[in-house]
């Protein structure tokens, strides 16, 4: 799927590779945000900073990410995980397979 | 380890003992895929899609995952599993999309020397998937409403490494 811009600030796609990163949603997380994918301003920071700064830009989101992991780099991450700009980041919320 | 020629199925990911597949699992062949000649015990789990949930109507169900992230896991897990139980054989499989009520949503064969490593195994990988894994459900309910399902909270799970 394309890169999509948050829904509050179009304006992260202009921002150059090193300065923003993107997130991966899904299930009802992607619902809640209306994209599977979000670009966010980034200039490094933890897990904890990228859980602030997602739920200002998407307060939609902000329910289920209080309960939602962060995975890093293909594992799931502790809030004071460093996360780079290019980093593989997804938020997982929890899950119900079986 | 079996050759990725006698996986039952076609591999989708990483490996032959863990895939994510979008059509029907054939769990006699999975079960057959666990088969050893030391193994006196083989289980075979199947989950099913319920039609009924507490006097709810389910029509359907649809699974999504981050197929990445759940095959690594599922791999570990299957490691684990591997070592703890002593087993001899162990494959599982997730279906992903849509899953009809009645059709299996999970699969999990293990075979061990004797029965209670392998029932024991069968068991507590199901409940490590059902904890860890990146996999979620979407109820599609009699009256056509679509609900994911979310239950818990996976900040613990990262709290404890994954």
């Amino acid at each position: 799927m394309a890169e999509q811009a948050s829904p509050r600030d179009r304006s992260v796609d202009v921002l150059p590779p090193g300065h923003r990163l993107t997130v991966d949603l899904f299930a009802g997380m992607a619902e809640a945000a209306g994209n599977r994918r979000l670009v966010i301003p980034w200039d490094g920071g933890s897990v904890a900073q990228l859980r602030g700064i997602l739920g200002d830009l998407c307060p939609a989101i902000g329910p289920l990410l209080a309960r939602s992991a962060i995975a890093v780099g293909g594992r799931y991450a502790s809030d004071d995980t460093p996360v780079e700009s290019n980093a593989d980041v997804a938020v997982i919320p929890p899950v119900s397979g079986g | 380890m079996s050759s990725p020629e006698a996986c039952p199925q076609p591999a989708c990911g990483r490996g032959p003992h863990c895939r994510l597949i979008r059509t029907p699992i054939d769990t006699v062949a999975l079960l057959a895929a666990v088969a050893e000649d030391n193994a006196g015990g083989n289980v075979l789990f199947v989950g099913t899609t319920r039609g009924v949930t507490e006097g709810v109507v389910t029509r359907g169900l649809e699974y999504e995952a981050h197929e990445s992230l759940a095959l690594g896991l599922l791999d570990e897990l299957r490691a684990e599993a591997l070592a703890r139980f002593s087993l001899s054989g162990c494959h599982v499989v997730h279906r992903l999309g849509p899953v009809a009520v009645g059709a299996a949503s999970i699969a999990i064969a293990t075979s061990a020397p004797h029965r209670r490593e392998a029932f024991a195994a069968a068991e507590w990988l199901l409940e490590r998937i059902k904890a860890v894994v990146p996999i979620w459900k979407c109820d599609e309910g009699g009256d056509g409403s679509r609900r994911w399902s979310h239950p818990g909270d996976m900040r613990a799970v990262a709290g404890e490494g994954g």
